[in-house]
């Protein structure tokens, strides 16, 4: 599964760079994140309860932060286990662009899923995971808006 | 005869009265004192190595009795999964097996393979259980894609390019001249789709061990409970074969996909020893989805040669079977002498080349799925044929009429190592085509377009060799096993019967067919004939019900027992009538003597076979009961021809079958309406092939049709009304003159409908499915 | 939880998990076999009961929803030793093969049948057995049979 998009964020460059590796605030925006500890600065373990179609299970991931380049982009890795609901991993490649409305942020996301998940859900994870990932971005840009 | 009853009638199932009523007893339906339940943890990923399992988690919730990984099968001694059929490649050496432990060891190799199995009190226990436990895998490359397998990464140690064999059969010289002087080539690309059998009982076991008598009982969702016995016996070694019964109750549909040994019931079977107490299995549908073994998938590329005037002069065929991860049961033998051997057809082309190479992937298994390699050949054959046809501007039946084994031609030796006994295959087309109306095809064409739908009509003309088999021929082709039937009939003192037969119905009707074949030969009623199957603890070793084989075989057994019941009642009448037993004559039920006025009824010779009064037992023992086994000299050949006509809608791509016409020659048949039924069916899972299912793995290896949901099976409101005939030339070397009818109808008919929509669309071909999105593209691309 | 059931005309008081299906109590608790499971995404029909006269899919249903309610299993259909017609029919014109379908698609039938003010033809029986799966008898025959028992119900 692939997909791609943008949101415009009121805030700059660097505001939008320090936000995103704040893991408070990545908690916040990810749908159904129970839990975000921090192992170092690139490295965080949580906890999402997700449901897609029939399933329903909590997972348990690491997401690192890899070839960051400050404060322009960085890909975020996820990996998630979700015991026999099964299992997924992906990468956003995000990337941010100084604009005069602020700071327009362009992300592109690819995964892939495993288990009981990709045998009941696969018609559904590509929905799902457009869903994920502009609710993601879309609650990250709110921020700025309130 | 009995006109209700008898040979020939067709009776009503004995069978029914349990089944409409909520009675039947099926494996799961079957509980015993003390039970426990088994949940399989199974494998998310389609290669990997096993690093670790975590069990201890799973052993601290509550209601978990034991988790067992396969290690502790392998300390045990338990073996491997053996595959019963050795396939020897082109340059002399035999077929490469990967090791196939029951429960993953080492490795897994596809998705929802077991590594480990809890054992709880209770069902939702052991759920728990095995969601407890926990396994740290190395991720490795998958290899899904069957074209590509040997050139993929290596999934097991001991098997270079990922090749089980490299097989052939014909003569290769010969083939390449015939094409050399051919005026013309077909040449088709064909996919035959992945199908998941999905008999709608799911697989199930229980198994339980008597420490008192060491002995296991094992009921299981098998085809040939026999097998199973022998197999787990004498290759996994789970108990003395002396010790171990195997019963399959009623079962639920097998389809090819039980007649396999498994890792469930291996499982169950050997753990039930471990706690002491029984335990049962029953598979979720998405578990079946996943470990059933799955049928077809054959990527071919096939050539046929002709003389400008539609002679067919040479085939040539090559083959990539995919096998799945590890080979199955008797999976080896489909995609060689269940297949090369068919590619003759109903065809007197005179050379024939098939190579078939048979390689690994990270899928599940792939072993026969009814018809078994013989609707692949269909399939190639038939699309071959029809296409030949268009490409030289010959009516289609014209050119199989020409090409077909003319019937002084029999008995006909096939180029591909099967003698062909007897058929008639124009008389079928014929009737077939009467059947279809073929005259207004024309007009309902025009109508169709006038609606503005496209009408298409396909052939197919189908051969299938059944009846397994010949036990010296399957031996010396690599057979593990002979493949005889056995047959006991149990005459009681009252004269009613009970026949044992090595043969298990699981939706045939054998407690009807046979029944009838018993009343008719001993004229007694058809209600004082009880048939007894699926039990090794009652009957003798048989090999069980797959390959249309068992009125051929298994009825063939029955009938050489009756042969010696009434011989030795005619000795006993002889006894009676104070004459010789070649002065007694039998028929309609009574033993007769020119010399006497008063026949014997046959209960009254049964009472006196168990009330030795009027017979010397120096000469004769008492009792009426007696065994056959019954070896065929041949295979059988079923042959048929199918007319399929589509209407599709060029706006949505949906094929509608518009009218599907089967005429087969089954030789003689005992129940005509059990045999349209089995004709029905086997046209549905065909129909099913050409249209709606197909098995698809993502590149990750993960089964992506792994539900009804996403797994298309046909459903009524998707089939059409089936128009079905018969022809008959009886079967030349079996007693009964009987050929087999259980997989006809999904060997002929998915060339039939392909022949049609490619007909309808106007190109050479589309791949199976033609779901209404591959149809509605190939519309849209109007290739 | 404990929950009263009428099956097939009987009072029950069965004790069920709250997460306990239909299907498992009626199998389970109560021995009734006769209901098949044969899929765990409520697509196949092989479990359909009648609860409250109409056709249900017992595996969607939890057993604490059928609380008060009656339950008619293939068990409950016939009429003593009288089969109800959809049982003749369905043998009369060899609509079953391995009988693992035929409890739900009898139910499914009956109901099918008896909720409809016209008589069906043979295309709306196969729109309305959609829900049931028969791997056997490619429905030809299953479609005869719904048609032959409305005739006698």
């Amino acid at each position: 599964m692939e997909e791609h998009g943008e949101f415009l964020i009121p805030a700059s460059r660097n505001e939008v760079w320090r936000a995103l590796q704040d893991p408070l605030v990545l908690k916040q925006c990810i749908d159904g994140c129970e839990q975000m500890t921090v192992i170092n600065a690139d490295e965080f373990e949580c906890a999402v309860t997700v449901k897609i179609g029939p399933v329903k299970a909590r997972f348990n991931g690491t997401i690192s932060i890899l070839e960051a380049v400050q404060p322009e982009s960085y890909t975020l890795k996820v990996a998630a286990e979700g015991g026999a609901a099964g299992f997924g991993q992906g990468q956003a490649h995000v990337q941010l662009h100084e604009t005069n409305e602020g700071t327009r942020l362009t992300y592109a996301v690819e995964g892939s899923i495993g288990g009981k998940l990709a045998q009941i859900g696969s018609r559904l994870i590509q929905s799902f995971s457009r869903k994920m990932a502009r609710s993601f971005f879309e609650s990250f840009s709110k921020q700025w808006v309130a | 005869m009995n006109a209700e009853t008898g040979i020939g009638a067709s009776a009503l199932r004995k069978e029914d009265a349990r089944f409409i009523t909520g009675k039947g007893q099926y494996t799961d339906d079957i509980n015993v004192f003390g039970q426990t339940f088994c949940v399989f943890v199974r494998s998310p990923h389609a290669r990997a190595k096993i690093k670790s399992i975590d069990t201890a988690s799973a052993m601290a919730v509550a209601g978990v009795i034991r988790v067992f990984t396969g290690d502790e099968l392998t300390a045990d001694g338990i073996g491997d999964l053996p595959c019963g059929w050795v396939v020897t490649s082109k340059d002399g050496n035999p077929m490469v097996a990967p090791a196939h432990p029951p429960i993953a060891t080492e490795f897994v190799n596809y998705v929802g393979e077991p590594y480990a199995f809890v054992v709880a009190e209770t069902l939702q226990a052991a759920r728990d259980g095995a969601e407890a436990v926990s396994a740290d895998f190395e991720v490795l490359e998958a290899v899904v894609d069957t074209g590509t397998a040997t050139s993929s990464a290596q999934i097991h140690e001991n098997v270079a390019n990922n090749q089980a064999y490299d097989w052939e059969l014909g003569d290769k010289d010969a083939t390449d001249a015939a094409f050399a002087q051919a005026d013309h080539v077909t040449s088709l690309d064909i996919v035959n789709n992945r199908l998941i059998p999905n008999a709608i009982e799911p697989r199930a076991a229980l198994g339980s061990y008597d420490a008192a008598s060491q002995t296991y009982t094992l009921y299981t969702t098998s085809q040939n409970p026999h097998v199973e016995r022998v197999v787990l016996a004498l290759f996994v070694q789970v108990a003395p074969e002396a010790n171990l019964r195997v019963i399959s109750p009623d079962v639920g549909g097998g389809f090819g996909s039980k007649i396999f040994v498994y890792a469930e019931e291996t499982a169950v079977i050997w753990a039930s020893a471990k706690i002491g107490r029984p335990i049962k299995w029953r598979a979720d549908r998405s578990e079946s989805f996943l470990s059933d073994a799955h049928g077809r998938d054959h990527v071919t590329k096939a050539e046929l040669a002709l003389s400008s005037s539609g002679e067919m002069l040479g085939l040539r065929v090559k083959t990539i079977a995919n096998m799945g991860a590890y080979l199955s049961t008797f999976s080896s033998s489909v995609p060689t002498y269940l297949y090369g051997t068919l590619m003759a057809g109903q065809y007197k082309t005179p050379a024939i080349y098939v190579e078939t190479q048979a390689v690994f992937t990270n899928t599940a298994p792939v072993d026969a799925y009814r018809g078994a390699g013989r609707p692949e050949a269909t399939y190639v054959v038939e699309r071959l044929v029809e296409t030949a046809a268009r490409e030289l501007g010959m009516d289609p039946v014209e050119l199989r009429r020409i090409n077909f084994i003319p019937t002084d031609a029999f008995p006909y030796q096939t180029p591909v190592a099967l003698q062909y006994d007897t058929g008639n295959y124009a008389a079928s087309m014929a009737k077939a085509l009467e059947l279809a109306d073929s005259d207004g095809y024309m007009a309902r064409k025009a109508a169709s377009e006038a609606a503005g739908k496209l009408r298409g009509r396909g052939y197919s003309c189908y051969i299938e060799a059944c009846g397994l088999a010949p036990s010296q021929l399957v031996l010396q082709l690599g057979a593990g096993v002979g493949l005889f039937e056995s047959a006991e009939v149990r005459v009681d003192v009252s004269g009613s019967v009970t026949v044992m037969t090595g043969s298990h119905s699981h939706g045939q009707g054998h407690e009807t067919t046979f029944a009838q074949l018993v009343s008719d030969r001993l004229g007694i009623p058809f209600d004082s004939v009880n048939v007894i199957h699926g039990d090794t603890g009652r009957s003798d070793y048989g090999l069980g019900t797959y390959g249309s084989r068992s009125i051929a075989v298994g009825g063939s057994a029955i009938d050489k027992a009756l042969d010696k019941i009434i011989a030795k009642g005619k000795k006993i009448a002889a006894h009676m009538f104070e004459t010789t037993d070649d002065q007694v004559d039998f028929a309609d039920g009574q033993f007769s003597y020119a010399g006497s006025n008063e026949p014997k009824p046959f209960a009254e010779i049964a009472g006196a076979a168990y009330i030795p009064a009027v017979y010397p037992l120096d000469e004769l023992e008492p009792g009426l009961s007696e065994k056959a086994f019954y070896d065929p000299s041949n295979f059988t050949y079923p042959a048929g021809s199918y007319v399929c006509e589509v209407e599709i809608d060029p706006t949505t791509g949906e094929t509608d079958i518009a009218k599907f016409v089967a005429v087969d020659d089954f030789g003689n048949v005992i129940n005509p309406m059990i045999v349209e039924g089995q004709v029905h069916g086997g046209i549905a899972q065909g129909i099913g092939q050409a249209l709606l299912e197909h098995g698809i793995y993502d590149s990750s290896g993960n089964l992506a049709t792994g539900s009804y949901m996403d797994y298309a099976m046909p459903r009524a409101d998707d089939l059409p009304d089936f128009q079905v005939d018969m022809t008959s030339t009886p079967c030349t070397h079996n007693p009964l003159g009987v050929k087999g009818c259980g997989e006809a109808g999904a060997i002929g008919s998915p060339a039939a409908v392909m022949n049609a929509i490619t007909d309808a669309l106007g190109v050479k071909d589309v791949s199976m499915p033609a779901t209404p999105q591959t149809v509605w593209q190939t519309i849209q691309q109007g290739t | 939880m404990k929950i009263n059931i009428t099956v097939n005309g009987a009072e029950q008081a069965v004790d069920v998990a709250d997460n306990a299906l239909l299907s498992d109590v009626l199998r389970d608790a109560l021995g009734l076999t006769g209901t098949h499971i044969g899929c765990d995404t409520s697509q196949c029909g092989a479990c359909t009961v009648h609860l409250d006269g109409r056709s249900v899919k017992s595996c969607t249903i939890l057993a604490g929803q059928a609380d008060g309610g009656e339950v008619t299993t293939i068990e409950g259909i016939a009429n003593g030793e009288e089969l109800h017609p959809m049982q003749v029919a369905f043998r009369a014109n060899h609509a079953l093969q391995c009988g693992f379908c035929t409890p739900g698609m009898i139910m499914s039938a009956i109901d099918l049948v008896a909720s409809s003010d016209e008589p069906l033809n043979a295309e709306q029986v196969r729109e309305g057995l959609e829900g049931n799966i028969c791997r056997c008898t490619g429905y030809h025959n299953i479609v005869k049979a719904v048609l032959d028992a409305q005739a006698n119900m």
